[in-house]
């Protein structure tokens, strides 16, 4: 018996906002869809795109970067130089026709509802475009 | 001066230990690179429109101790000098560039369909090439990252050789990708990445690809499996289209060295252009501007982040 298709999020949040923001979403109880994994990351800037170009190759069929707002990086500059490489990668995975996959954000500690908000319409995006075209082959040769 | 005389009068004054240039190939229209090391051997030296392998490459693999050397060099093999120098691959004093005009590079795929085609019955003349005395337009003959060269003479040299190539009209296949609908694109690009066998002859003979260790090969953390399936396939040349941001020189080396014909310089082509319309720069064109991963501003695009 097969349960109808839904989609997979990776999400690396870093430490020092995002996180937190989850973290608050949770405390305060707020609904969001539960499709996001989360992998909590020092910084959005120690995010390197081949962490990102792995997980949609281990099936996931979205992304979600989440880093602190500019300007209240912890580490000061991770997010701006973290920001140069995902528009970089975000334009290439567009020219190659894949818009929509891989989403960044920028949620602060306090900012659990919009944690919540950001979720839901990364979650509703890739709702829209289905399962990944990457995650079909998953049968071989899946890494551990 | 002609590159020959050039390249005789260096070895002759013993100020280069070696010149790197192309001699004539075992096959039609195929050069080589070689590393001449006395004057008598000059005469083989040729630079034709079917030099396009980048020497800056051959460079890395001599030995540290080699000494002063000089390099023909086209345009994007002066950029790729330049990118090599400043990431402190090469040393500038060690070098001695023979700038050569680069008159467009000729695919030699695309003369396959002329069975039995020899050297001798091909002819170029301005913005022409002439086969068996037909003449057809270049620009239909040659290279994709050619079509879309913007430096054929290079912008670092020691002595410039040659007259300047006529020129040919600029094509850009990446427009005509990015007016596709996004759906056409990821069928183009899955379809040719699905093909790719992962040789890796594309990144061995890229200038810049010259890390001891490639993630593609790496094993802790493992990226990658070795079976070339799409996504294995899409993560390689991605992640090796994000190690080049900011660094690929456009040479097309890529292209040139894959033998399954994918037009795998696309990508990298559009790294760079996107590096070069938003942050505003062009690898190897300058040796002061700070690469574009190493600084950044605070109006950097951000209209992408939710």
């Amino acid at each position: 018996m097969s349960s109808p298709w839904e989609p997979k999020i990776v999400a690396f949040l870093c430490h020092w906002c995002s996180y937190a923001g989850a973290d608050l979403a949770g405390v305060s109880r707020i609904q969001y869809p539960p499709n996001i994994r989360v992998i909590r990351v020092p910084c959005s800037g120690s995010v390197d795109p081949l962490y990102i170009l792995k997980a949609l190759r281990e099936g996931a069929d979205g992304v979600l970067v989440s880093g602190c707002h500019p300007g209240d990086c912890h580490y000061l500059s991770g997010n701006y130089f973290a920001r140069r490489k995902f528009f970089v990668l975000y334009e290439l995975l567009r020219f190659l026709g894949l818009e929509g996959r891989v989403h960044f954000s920028w949620v602060s500690a306090s900012e659990g509802q919009r944690f919540a908000e950001v979720v839901t319409s990364v979650v509703a995006a890739v709702e829209k475009l289905g399962p990944s075209p990457l995650a079909g082959e998953r049968k071989y040769h899946d890494l551990a | 001066m002609t590159l020959r005389e050039g390249a005789r009068k260096l070895l002759e004054e013993k100020s280069v230990q070696g010149v790197l240039g192309y001699k004539r190939g075992s096959l039609p229209f195929r050069t080589r690179p070689y590393l001449f090391r006395n004057p008598q051997e000059v005469e083989e030296l040729v630079f034709t429109p079917f030099c396009g392998t980048n020497l800056a490459r051959y460079l890395l693999r001599l030995p540290g101790d080699f000494g002063k050397v000089a390099v023909v060099a086209k345009g994007c093999d002066s950029r790729a000098l330049t990118v090599l120098v400043r990431e402190h691959q090469l040393k500038r004093e060690n070098l001695y560039i023979l700038g050569v005009h680069c008159p467009g590079m000729v695919d030699w795929r695309k003369l396959a369909q002329w069975k039995d085609l020899k050297e001798s019955e091909v002819a170029f003349e301005e913005g022409t090439i002439l086969i068996r005395g037909v003449p057809h337009p270049l620009s239909s003959f040659l290279e994709a990252s050619c079509k879309r060269c913007r430096y054929r003479s290079p912008l670092e040299y020691d002595i410039l050789l040659g007259a300047e190539a006529s020129p040919f009209p600029f094509e850009d296949h990446l427009a005509a990708l990015w007016r596709l609908p996004k759906e056409k694109r990821w069928e183009f690009f899955a379809q040719e990445l699905s093909r790719c066998i992962r040789c890796y002859a594309c990144r061995n003979a890229c200038p810049m690809c010259y890390c001891k260790e490639c993630f593609a090969e790496s094993h802790k953390p493992l990226f990658i499996h070795p079976s070339p399936t799409l996504r294995d396939n899409f993560v390689f040349h991605l992640g090796r289209a994000m190690h080049l941001a900011g660094r690929c020189v456009e040479c097309g080396a890529c292209e040139r060295a894959c033998p399954l014909g994918i037009p795998i310089a696309t990508l990298f082509l559009a790294v760079a252009e996107i590096v070069r319309e938003h942050f505003a720069f062009e690898a190897g064109a300058s040796v002061e501007a700070p690469a574009p991963f190493v600084t950044y501003r605070e109006d950097d695009p951000n209209a992408f982040i939710l």
